[in-house]
């Protein structure tokens, strides 16, 4: 019995060795491996052995099997152009429904996680709000002349209406939160708007404020330096100027330089090289004592962007009605 | 604002390239908005600052420019006048406090001529016509020196004139013709019954200057801005006076604009005049203090400016210092900046003449503060990543509903129920806020539908808004919605919910029978532990589901991990067949609660009223036996009869 399991094993590894190609060692491992191979029937034919031999044999075989299971494998292997099936890779894939998030959502989130590394935090507000906090804590009283360019849409004149920007959040946070903090606001606004091209009567603000003793203008233009630069590339070019907003003493506006023309003038930054992106300051002492801060022993910055013009730019969309009316598609 | 460089060069001089120019104006808060050309002439065109009153005028933009370069401004001639009480021919009743300063001379043997030529040039740069030598000298000044002025037909409005308020329903026709009708809160000039002019914006035709006036009575003015502004935007009369007029404005410009025209008048020979101008200013305007704490604007602006330019930056914006010392400036601003009223804002008069270009750019070094983002905002990015893994692709509508979807803008739970409406709706689609997300989500639905669509899968998260018992409110919603070309089917929905469920890690909610204020052909309930978290149904072929954020907040289940069972189950197809009507999802619910080993039961096929389930039978701590297994499915099968019929098909 040793003797035909030696002998079976050598053979089957001559005719391993032999072997032209993967098909070739099928036929081998079915004739010794198979179901009445060559070793199989000596496996079937262990128990008619003497009971004393009978252990021996069968490590003896067991040694043989996972012999000629290993050199089949590594045959196979060293094939170097192992043969295939015919394949057609060009064939199309079939369609899978995948989900796809709005461009506005993902511009606000990428905001939002450059913010988060500066310290900020997220907030939001409600969107029908008092004449109080979107215009009267905010420095803006009745007739002034900043409130005719954000004509706002009333639910009950005069007092309750649409927020017509995000610093009613400010206001809001203002009042509740306790320094030092840094926030940031993503939502949705609205105006006395007939839709064209470039106005809707729905768009959204970007708004981040810091209340904390010790910020200066040079941190507020050094967080505003940093978001541009990581969003928009280090490249870009920044005008910093002086610029008037009701709710911020002193003010900033901030420019980007325009790609479309490289500076040279075109219909996107109507000419002047320069695309208002922001306007900021450091919150309005006025405001700071509606809330009961001190400005000498506290200040804080704000800063607005039209979120909007930043989708339009980064997916291309020419049109603001586009936005929020269904003409996006989703592919 | 216009303004042309060559008129400009004559009050200031200018640096030889205009880049350095419109450059350095746009840095102090003057935007160049174009350069044109006009008639030959460089004009450049300026965003000014709304709260910059001086600054709508060439002398104002002359002293920005003086201010800048550091270069001496050269005021135009004018003449001295004497101030008194009474004029010769005409006397001024003012009959509110809404009028804080009048200045008005009479001008005599008046020559009415075609204005000369450097005129009417310089108003043509404006867009403004010539009418004669008078009118087009009152617009001149008024570019030159900012104060709006107007002229009268002194023959034509005689004596006793009177600034007061208007009747509700008195008429004025403005000399382009047009006729107003006025309400009590309109400040007029007038003699008698009859308007001479809207006070600030516009004058009456009659009594205006012609081809025929002989004297005139040559007024300028300075009035409470509100009052004017509410006028200017009621009647649409957003004039160059009633631009200049809505602003703060100094009254102590009254004089010297007055002074400059009768300068003109005197040097071309078109009238003869004693220079004493008729004063009503009840409370003169004199410099106001503002201090300036040098550690304070350092401490705020964030840059170290050397005292001695801080000194000389405010003194070339001419402000007086009266005092100094080591810690700080005591200022007297000019009353024509009427914009500097704190010291904040004479911070911002160092720092935009310093540059804002020089203020170093400090990432924020102070101490982070603590991140106090609340649960809800982090729970809504996270439904949104989780819509999205299940296939559906995010939508953000407008919060109004359009009016053809109006009949889907209900609120589910409370019948009778008006949306919150808009009192001045820029259009009818802008009229009505939603209750539900459903007409915006619906509307995209078909959209797409109509597009192209073989399948459409979309969500929202957004507000809905309602009013209740005078109560505002707003609630955050997550709506689905479903559509398949071929057999819309509610299971494949209903899985696609599951999903969104499971990736939320929130328990699956039940689905309750249920009628609901909308036009949908069923509806059912979405209950969580007990409470009503939304609710679904379906609109002709669509799906729908809409679940409240805040009633779903903080009932995520924490993740966590689970291995691979050590024993096998034993897993076995049943066919059972019900009789009409029988609701699966509880049948599947009672053969689960059977026995605790049934670790799944699924719905596999189903084939007319015959059901196949899979159940699986599992322990986890032994492999059960073919006996354990045939016991509970006995009992399964008793439970199914007993309770819904449920016959086994062999």
């Amino acid at each position: 019995m040793r003797e035909e399991v030696i002998n079976c094993k050598n053979q089957a590894l001559a005719q391993i060795m032999g072997a032209k190609d993967a098909s070739e060692l099928e036929d081998i491992r079915i004739a010794y491996l198979g179901k009445s191979g060559k070793l199989t029937s000596l496996i079937k034919a262990i128990k008619n052995i003497p009971e004393e031999e009978r252990k021996q044999v069968g490590i003896l075989i067991n040694q043989a099997k996972n012999t000629i299971i290993e050199e089949i494998a590594n045959k196979k292997n060293s094939f170097k152009i192992s043969p295939r099936e015919w394949f057609d890779p060009t064939i199309p894939g079939i369609p899978q429904k995948i989900g796809h998030l709005y461009p506005t959502s993902i511009v606000i989130s990428e905001m939002i996680s450059i913010f988060k590394n500066m310290g900020f935090s997220v907030m939001e507000g409600p969107e029908i709000e008092t004449d109080n906090y979107n215009f009267e804590l905010l420095n803006l009283p009745k007739d002034h002349p900043a409130r005719s360019l954000q004509d706002v849409l009333y639910i009950e004149e005069p007092e309750i209406l649409l927020r017509s920007h995000t610093s009613s959040v400010e206001a809001r946070c203002l009042e509740k939160l306790k320094p030092p903090f840094r926030v940031v606001v993503a939502g949705k606004c609205y105006r006395f708007e007939n839709a064209n091209a470039s106005n809707n009567a729905m768009f959204y603000h970007f708004q981040g404020f810091a209340l904390q003793k010790g910020v200066s203008m040079a941190d507020l233009k050094g967080t505003l330096f940093r978001f541009f630069k990581t969003y928009f590339g280090e490249d870009r070019k920044i005008r910093y100027r002086c610029k008037y907003y009701p709710e911020v003493e002193p003010s900033v506006g901030l420019d980007l330089d325009c790609k479309f023309c490289k500076q040279k003038g075109c219909s996107v930054c109507k000419g002047r090289g320069w695309i208002e992106m922001l306007g900021a300051g450091m919150i309005h002492p006025k405001i700071l004592k509606n809330f009961g801060y001190n400005p000498k022993e506290i200040s804080g910055f704000a800063f607005g962007i039209g979120l909007d013009r930043i989708v339009m730019d980064r997916f291309k969309i020419k049109d603001i009605r586009s936005l929020y009316n269904g003409d996006i598609m989703n592919v | 604002m216009k303004i042309p460089l060559n008129w400009l060069n004559e009050l200031v001089a200018l640096p030889k390239n205009k880049r350095v120019l419109t450059d350095a104006l746009t840095s102090v808060g003057h935007m160049l908005d174009k350069v044109e050309i006009v008639n030959g002439e460089t004009v450049i065109d300026l965003e000014l600052r709304g709260n910059r009153a001086d600054c709508y005028c060439l002398v104002g933009i002359a002293r920005e420019v003086s201010a800048i370069f550091g270069t001496k401004i050269k005021y135009s001639p004018s003449v001295n006048l004497t101030k008194v009480a009474k004029l010769k021919n005409t006397s001024l009743r003012v009959a509110t406090p809404l009028v804080k300063r009048v200045g008005m001379v009479e001008i005599r043997n008046v020559k009415i001529t075609k204005s000369p030529d450097w005129l009417s040039r310089k108003l043509a740069i404006y867009g403004i016509g010539s009418v004669n030598n008078i009118v087009d000298l009152t617009n001149y000044v008024m570019l030159e020196t900012g104060e709006p002025m107007h002229a009268f037909d002194l023959d034509k409005i005689g004596n006793n004139l009177e600034i007061r308020l208007a009747e509700t329903g008195e008429k004025i026709k403005t000399f382009q013709d047009l006729t107003l009708s006025l309400t009590k809160e309109d400040l007029v000039w007038a003699k008698a019954g009859n308007i001479l002019s809207v006070a600030g914006a516009v004058g009456e035709k009659y009594h205006s200057i012609s081809e025929t006036t002989k004297n005139v009575l040559l007024e300028a003015a300075n009035y409470e801005r509100a009052n004017i502004r509410r006028t200017v935007y009621r009647h649409n009369l957003l004039t160059e006076a009633g631009i200049r007029h809505e602003k703060e404005l100094d009254p102590n410009m009254v004089e010297s604009a007055i002074g400059r025209f009768l300068y003109i008048v005197k040097k071309y020979g078109w009238g003869k005049f004693i220079p004493e101008m008729y004063d009503y200013y009840p409370n003169k305007v004199n410099a106001w203090k503002v201090n300036l704490d040098f550690n304070y604007l350092r401490g705020l602006g964030g840059v170290d400016i050397p005292k001695k330019t801080i000194k000389k930056i405010l003194l070339g914006l001419d402000f007086k210092i009266f005092k100094q010392s080591k810690d700080g400036l005591e200022t007297l601003v000019p009353t024509y900046r009427t914009d500097v009223i704190c010291e904040e804002d004479l911070i911002e008069e160092v720092l935009r003449i310093y540059g804002y270009d020089k203020i170093p750019a400090h990432t924020l070094s102070l101490e982070i503060p603590k991140d106090i983002t609340p649960q809800f905002i982090r729970q809504e990015e996270m439904l949104r990543n989780a819509s999205v893994s299940c296939g559906f692709d995010e939508v953000i509508s407008f919060s109004f509903v359009k009016e053809d979807y109006s009949k889907y803008n209900l609120d589910p739970e409370v019948f009778d129920q008006k949306p919150i409406c808009i009192l001045n709706p820029p259009s009818p689609d802008t009229k009505y806020l939603r209750q539900t997300l459903l007409p915006n989500l619906l509307g995209n639905c078909q959209r797409i539908i109509n597009e192209m669509g073989e399948e459409v899968s979309l969500f929202e998260i957004g507000k809905i808004y309602t009013k209740s018992k005078n109560k505002y409110s707003e609630s955050r919603k997550i709506g689905f919605i479903f559509w398949q070309k071929n057999d819309s089917d509610f299971k494949v929905f209903k899985g696609k919910l599951d999903a969104f469920c499971n990736k939320s890690q929130i328990d699956l909610p039940e689905y309750i029978n249920d009628i609901k204020n909308m036009p949908l052909s069923y509806s059912y309930n979405l209950k969580l532990e007990n409470r009503i978290v939304g609710f679904g149904g379906k609109v002709e072929d669509i799906f729908y589901a809409e679940i409240d954020l805040d009633e779903i907040l903080g009932k995520e289940r924490k993740y966590i991990s689970k291995l691979w069972p050590k024993y096998p189950p034993q897993i076995e197809d049943i066919t059972l067949s019900f009789p009409e009507k029988t609701k699966i999802g509880d049948v599947i619910q009672t053969i689960k609660s059977v026995n605790q080993l049934i670790n799944k039961v699924e719905l596999t096929t189903i084939y007319k009223e015959n059901y196949t389930f899979r159940i699986w039978y599992q322990d986890p701590a032994r492999t059960l036996t073919d006996k354990e297994v045939e016991k509970i499915r006995k009992k399964i099968l008793e439970e199914v009869k007993r309770k819904f019929g449920g016959v086994m098909k062999v």
